[in-house]
């Protein structure tokens, strides 16, 4: 028998609150961003955002408590799931402190959850009933991954980036290319109408393992677009996100060549990115597996994933303690 | 009424509970500012005491600064999930008040400087007069040890100053010959009870931050037309 479980996400930019129930059911996700005020500096100032965090807290985990039909004052909930790393410590601290609060008020359980093993229970929010093992892409801003679950909360990182993150590459050519903040989202839409060929970028980590790496690939754009300065952007935007998302495909296809799997994943903020989809899609039906690409909603951070993770971490290791610490570099490998 | 207060502007983390009753218990953990790993469990503590239920609780005060940020939101967010998942009120006083009325509470009287430690060379302050009441003579801002010593210096008049922008910079205090220095470290929790159990409860407190977070000051300095 589960019961709900409240999830407060507030890593990075987002403040987040959701309540999950039996089958991990969503009965409620309010996402609250303070990426407004990021845009000018063309990414996430931390102090900005831990300052948001603590405007938007109280009226966000309310607001969840409410579209799910419970009583603020008194929610009928099994416990409370927060992130506690990795992230941007100022903002991890605003959730945590509050997630310890809420439990202490309320007299429930409540669990420090790895934001990452969050986003790999996302595909669990929208069926609850997955075939294992799943081989997942975890890419965003912050992070970027190759992960073999064998179940819920049992993975095994295969590799990850070196250096910079996918979404943070994105950001940073976007940038370069004196495109909007976030750079996913204006590169993937001016890509549509440029010729991925047209700018010839450096095949990147074509060694035998599973690491990735993407500053190579930002240096590349940038002394291209140097050399070459009347380059139609949409050409450097589709040569870009073609060369991300080949190195990307290739990893995965080498991970599923060695290891026998259901079913293909993506997830985090990437997971939004067309050709990526389109590149996954391929591959699953290539391998005969499943293809799980989460609704745009569920790419991005959320506290429904939070809960989902929690509800299972509660059940497994049980609750954390009032003394918990905020963990800005915790690693999904140090999950146990 | 039953009220707790919540102190994290400094680097301890202070917690203090006042039973209608008139039970008081304060607890100071001085752990290097560990905030988010003391306060929660402090909060606990001191309830089970006083044989308190959070449901019993009324008020919840907080000390919204100005302080060190990263502690302000650890008991900001705290003190507003707490208060809101209790349905109860919530009162901000700030870190300035909190010194005076300290002073206030240890005999102090005449004017007092109320100094907590801005960090990079800097202090925040606010001025006091301490009669029969605590009243506050000028605003909070932020300034520099050299320049509040040099303004009392051309005031010549006896002031007390207080809090751990002066434990920072006694040197430079100490100079000033009119001046009494009076040890107070951490703003006193005692006080903020006090302080929050006479105020009107507040509808959103915020944190008394007075600075800009760097990237918009920065911003603002390049973007400065020449």
């Amino acid at each position: 028998m589960m019961g709900l479980v409240l999830g407060i996400e507030t890593s990075c930019d987002e403040t987040a609150a959701s309540v999950v129930g039996e089958d991990f059911h969503v009965l409620s996700s309010v996402i609250e961003s303070s990426i407004d005020q990021h845009r000018a500096f063309g990414g996430v100032v931390p102090e900005l955002a831990g300052r948001a965090h603590v405007a938007t807290i109280g009226p966000v985990v309310r607001r969840a408590l409410l579209d799910a039909g419970l009583d603020p004052l008194n929610p009928a909930i099994l416990g409370i799931a927060v992130t506690s790393g990795p992230g941007l410590i100022g903002s991890l601290l605003v959730g945590l402190s509050a997630a310890k609060a809420y439990a202490l008020a309320w007299g429930v359980p409540f669990v420090g959850v790895n934001h990452l093993e969050g986003h790999l229970f996302a595909p669990l929010l929208e069926r609850s009933e997955l075939e294992w093992p799943l081989m997942t892409l975890l890419v965003s801003g912050g992070h970027s991954l190759i992960v073999l679950q064998s179940g819920p909360g049992e993975h095994k990182v295969l590799g990850e980036t070196i250096d910079d993150a996918a979404g943070e590459a994105f950001d940073k050519v976007a940038r370069w290319l004196g495109l909007g903040y976030p750079g996913g989202p204006e590169i993937d839409h001016l890509a549509q109408s440029g010729a991925a060929r047209s700018l010839k970028l450096p095949l990147s980590m074509t060694g035998d393992d599973y690491d990735l790496s993407f500053s190579g690939l930002k240096t590349a754009v940038v002394r291209a677009t140097e050399k070459q300065r009347d380059l139609p952007i949409a050409d450097v935007a589709a040569s870009f996100q073609a060369a991300v998302t080949e190195q990307l495909l290739r990893k995965l296809r080498r991970a599923l060549e060695y290891h026998r799997v259901k079913g293909l994943a993506l997830a985090g903020g990437v997971a939004a990115n067309s050709a990526l989809r389109a590149g996954v899609t391929e591959l699953a039906q290539e391998f005969g597996v499943e293809a799980h690409l989460p609704a745009m909603a569920m790419c991005t951070d959320n506290a429904a994933m939070i809960a989902a993770a929690g509800t299972y971490r509660l059940r497994h290791d049980g609750p954390s303690s009032f003394d918990l610490s905020a963990a800005p570099n915790w690693q999904l490998a140090d999950v146990s | 009424m039953n009220i707790v207060a919540i102190e994290t502007a400094s680097p301890a983390c202070a917690v203090g509970v006042r039973t209608t009753a008139g039970v008081e218990v304060t607890r100071v953990v001085n752990d290097g500012r560990r905030h988010t790993e003391a306060l929660a469990g402090a909060m606990k503590t001191l309830l089970d005491e006083v044989e308190l239920r959070p449901r019993d609780v009324n008020r919840v005060v907080v000390d919204r600064g100005p302080g060190l940020f990263t502690g302000l939101r650890v008991g900001i967010a705290t003190a507003i999930a707490f208060s809101q998942a209790l349905g109860c009120e919530l009162v901000g006083v700030t870190s300035l008040e909190m010194l005076a009325g300290g002073a206030f509470d240890s005999g102090v009287r005449g004017t007092l400087v109320a100094c907590v430690d801005a960090r990079r060379g800097e202090i925040f302050v606010q001025s006091f007069l301490l009669d029969d009441a605590v009243n506050a003579l000028d605003s909070a801002r932020v300034t520099t040890a050299r320049e509040i010593v040099t303004t009392w210096q051309a005031n010549a008049t006896s002031a007390a100053f207080t809090g751990d922008g002066v434990e920072r910079y006694r040197n430079e205090f100490e100079y000033l010959p009119l001046a009494t220095i009076i040890g107070q470290v951490v703003p006193s929790v005692h006080a903020e009870l006090s302080l929050g159990a006479v105020r009107s409860p507040d509808e959103v407190v915020s944190p008394l931050y007075l600075r800009e977070a760097d990237a918009v000051a920065n911003f603002t300095t390049r973007e400065r037309p020449r």
